[in-house]
């Protein structure tokens, strides 16, 4: 068993292995728009070659940063994205540029935008026109309110942002502290990164790969209407069952869960360790690594942790709040640990299985001896912008993701490109 | 915009012609081993799209997110949330820790194209049903092992999900306001479905370099790292030396940018993006001169913290003298970002995302109608669907045994006796709703 954990790390060493859509032309001409640069970023490390098309005075993305911050002019966001990709600039509103987007059509498999519905349309480069140049292509539009419907009408000229699609999907108002909490904390709240693009960009880039999938076996492209305004609630799917069948919305609950208590993170002597008890025999060996077994009796059934009534909840989250603040990270986790070992070897199956895990911040989460091992975070070197550190994600034995190199300067790889394709 | 064009769209996307439609994923089989969000959400992203998905769970137990709900409350003695979850899958019940079922789902396996599980890393390898068994039996398998850390490193054995992974990740670290002892999770498990949906897309890749190779290959899907992908903080720690804090409601990557309250006591959002959607917003104020200031023209200057302070005072005063309605028709008016705050209730009852199909009112023979969300991804040729709501435990054991692995009548009811297969116990969430007649239900009996 052990032996296959180690195997393991070697089996799915990328060095050196195939990409599984080297084969792939994806043309993002998404602008000022991070959910379809997202979308891009997962063809580009999947091996796709992804060409970044952007007007002669650049997109707008390339400064939504935080702070303002940026390497040699570019902002991180948008240099992280950058990840194996080419850009190039076009002025579409000359001949000798429109006829090279054309040429770039022909031979591309997905083409991404996000412009207001129907404007790529009026330039002769909406979906129905470069289907007749290219049948196979797949078009990936993506507007807050999708192509049709009455607010595409009504609402066509509010472009994107991720705080809006996270305000209009349902997230903002689900993050923010208890009613009685003084404003602002009470407000709706932000989740502290691009929620909704990500949302987004996962399941256009899903529906792409399904079309891809598609067009392998049948050579027909399709288009792709998605509608960023509707990005959280389409991602965890709750937000329009539980208005449904409740026929109410749901307060913001603050560090309390909608589920059952206690579950979250408590604030200990140094940090916040989670504390999350689902079953009653996980409750109970909480209560006795923490000391509490004084409060097994009036809080013993699953019945009684469940939070619909939030005063009464607050109590007992009030109690394990006091508790686990008189504890180090460390103490809480060996204890946990030990008892966890202890419970899993014995022949009585209801000792519970207590488990935890700190709270860490992103710069912590680097130096993490597990994920150095798992080389979840690259390394590339620009001679411009000089190392970039970009985290990556999911793991394939045959043709795994990966980051070759970063690109980033506006008209970077115009050169390469007009060569490569002859335009 | 061209006038026919909206006309097309629509014609493109029409719902009334979805299921005369083509199904993309038509002929894949998935074996869904998986259970409560994670894995079960890959599992029905793939069979959305046509992709048969065989469900397997343990019998009388059955997934625990089944019998789960928020606020202890069911609907029709089910998980309302679970239907979402996990429609249009067959659901059937073996024991894998008995020989003969374990056969099952080796057969299973041996017929499928996608394997997806989440169990703790070590689990389905000690069963005999991890890559390692079932690419012996189907070398062309897919196989995905969802994990909260990853099947190999230092804390493979550790267990997690959701809540766990938001904090170990540096999401949870991220949200709240700044100078306070609060962080706030993304609510609703963000942590199990935005990565279920990027297995999904990891499957797909696979798929797509299968049609190319031939090959299949085992994925380790981790979902802190799935998580760490969707943050910018590594990057900008490592690039400026420093830490990115929480910023209550706003966005430090925009300016102005933050959630505000209306005239009428109602929350929107607003976030500057582009230069051109500023200008749009001074117009909108009536304070065109704010773009000529030399500290807001450009975005790299209006985002530094002290401009963007000042940028926000004045947007707080301004919203509070309009009403919500007013905002969003001049965001619309001069092109910039404006949002409604909208909460559950909003979203169940709002006619865009019906008229759409992104939420749906669904009619299913079992459960009537239900209202859930469909897909935000409309696609003209070959569009999502949902073909049923969830079903009890078990409930197409005879059709799938049946059907699949062509057992007998005699055959099952002896697989039934010695509990290699099974169906619910009395608990909610597995069973029928009790006005249902699933005595004479002809799938629940398929050929009986």
């Amino acid at each position: 068993m052990s032996r296959w954990g180690d195997q393991l790390s070697q089996i799915m060493n990328p060095d050196g292995k195939a990409e599984a859509l080297d084969d792939t032309l994806v043309l993002d001409l998404s602008f000022a728009n991070f959910s379809g640069i997202i979308t891009a970023s997962f063809f580009a490390e999947a091996g796709a070659e992804v060409i970044k098309v952007e007007p002669p005075e650049g997109d707008p993305a390339r400064v939504m940063t935080p702070y303002g911050e940026t390497v040699e002019g570019v902002g991180i966001p948008f240099l992280s994205e950058g990840r194996n990709k080419r850009h190039i600039t076009l002025d579409v509103s000359q001949p000798d540029d429109l006829e090279k987007l054309k040429k770039l059509v022909i031979k591309a498999d997905v083409l991404i935008e996000s412009y207001a519905p129907g404007e790529m349309d009026s330039l002769e480069l909406g979906y129905r026109q470069l289907k007749e140049l290219n049948p196979g292509l797949i078009y990936i539009s993506l507007t807050p309110y999708g192509q049709f419907g009455s607010l595409a009408e009504e609402r066509a000229g509010i472009p994107w942002s991720d705080l809006t699609s996270q305000a209009e999907s349902g997230l903002a108002a689900l993050i923010g502290d208890l009613p009685d909490t003084p404003e602002p904390y009470n407000w709706p709240t932000r989740a502290g990164f691009y929620a909704a693009a990500n949302a987004t960009a996962v399941e256009a880039a899903t529906a792409a790969l399904v079309a891809l999938f598609y067009k392998r076996a049948t050579g027909e492209g399709q288009m792709l209407d998605i509608a960023t305004a509707d990005a959280y609630a389409s991602c965890v799917g709750i937000p329009p069952t539980f208005g449904h069948v409740w026929k109410h919305s749901r307060m913001r609950y603050g560090t309390l869960d909608y589920g059952l208590c206690p579950y979250g993170f408590f604030k200990c002597k140094d940090g916040h360790v989670a504390i999350a008890c689902f079953r009653d025999q996980d409750f109970r060996a909480a209560l006795k690594i923490l000391g509490r077994w004084d409060m097994e009796e009036n809080w013993r059934s699953l019945l009684d942790r469940i939070t619909d009534d939030v005063s009464k909840v607050k109590e007992l989250n009030d109690e394990i709040e006091k508790t686990v603040a008189k504890f180090t990270y460390d103490e809480i986790f060996n204890k946990f640990s030990a008892y966890a070992v202890k419970a899993a070897r014995s022949k009585w199956k209801g000792g519970g299985m207590p488990v935890t895990t700190r709270m860490v911040s992103a710069k912590e989460v680097m130096d993490i001896e597990h994920w150095q091992a798992r080389r979840t975070f690259s390394e590339v070197e620009h001679p411009v912008f000089g190392v970039l550190t970009l985290p990556t994600a999911g793991k394939m034995s045959e043709t795994p993701p990966r980051i070759k190199w970063i690109s980033g300067q506006l008209g970077e790889d115009n050169d390469f490109i007009t060569k490569k394709f002859g335009l | 915009m061209q006038s026919d064009y909206q006309a097309y769209a629509r014609d493109l996307f029409d719902k009334d012609k979805v299921n005369s439609k083509p199904e993309a994923l038509k002929g894949i089989r998935v074996l869904d081993l998986s259970h409560m969000i994670f894995g079960p959400t890959a599992a029905k992203t793939l069979g959305q799209y046509g992709a048969e998905v065989v469900k397997v769970e343990v019998p009388y137990q059955g997934d625990y997110w089944r019998s789960s709900s928020y606020w202890g409350k069911f609907w029709k003695h089910a998980n309302p949330f679970w239907q979402f979850i996990n429609h249009s899958k067959y659901f059937v019940a073996i024991d894998v820790k008995k020989k003969k079922g374990k056969d099952l789902i080796l057969q299973l396996a041996e017929m499928s194209d996608v394997v997806v599980e989440n169990f703790s890393p070590g689990t389905v390898d000690a069963w005999g049903i991890g890559y390692r068994q079932i690419k012996e039996v189907n070398p062309k398998i897919i196989y995905a092992s969802c994990s909260t850390f990853g099947q190999y490193g230092p804390f493979r054995y550790m267990p997690g999900w959701d809540l766990l992974a938001q904090g170990a990740s540096g999401m949870l670290a991220a949200t709240g306001h700044p100078e306070t002892d609060k962080y706030f999770k993304v609510p609703d498990f963000y942590g199990d479905f935005f990565p279920g949906v990027y297995a999904a897309m990891l499957i797909m890749i696979a798929l797509n370099a299968r049609e190319r190779t031939g090959l299949g290959q085992y994925l380790d899907i981790a979902q802190a790292e799935i998580l760490m992908r969707a943050l910018p903080h590594f990057t900008y720690n490592k690039a400026t030396g420093k830490e990115l804090e929480r910023t209550g409601g706003n966005d430090p990557t925009m300016s102005p940018s933050g959630i505000f309250k209306t005239a009428d006591d109602a929350f929107v959002a607003l976030a500057i993006g582009s230069d051109k959607q500023f200008l749009g917003l001074s117009q909108a104020m009536k304070e065109p001169g704010l773009a000529d200031d030399s500290r807001f023209t450009k975005a790299v200057d209006r985002l530094k913290p002290e401009h963007a302070k000042e940028l926000n005072l004045k947007i707080t005063t301004w919203i509070e003298s309009q009403s919500a309605q007013a905002l969003i028709d001049l965001a619309g008016e001069f092109g910039f970002p404006v949002a409604p705050v909208m909460d559950d209730l909003d979203i169940s009852v709002d006619e865009w995302r019906r008229e759409r199909g992104n939420v749906v009112n669904f009619k299913d023979e079992m459960y009537g109608d239900f209202v859930l969300e469909a897909s935000t991804t409309l696609m003209s040729g070959t569009p999502s669907r949902i073909k049923w709501l969830t079903r009890p435990l078990g409930y197409h054991n005879r059709y799938i045994f049946k059907e699949l692995l062509g057992l007998t009548e005699p055959e099952i009811q002896k697989l039934e006796k010695e509990r290699a297969v099974g169906y619910w116990d009395f608990k909610v969430g597995q069973r029928p709703p009790v006005y249902y007649d699933i005595d004479n239900d002809p799938l629940f009996n398929y050929e009986k």
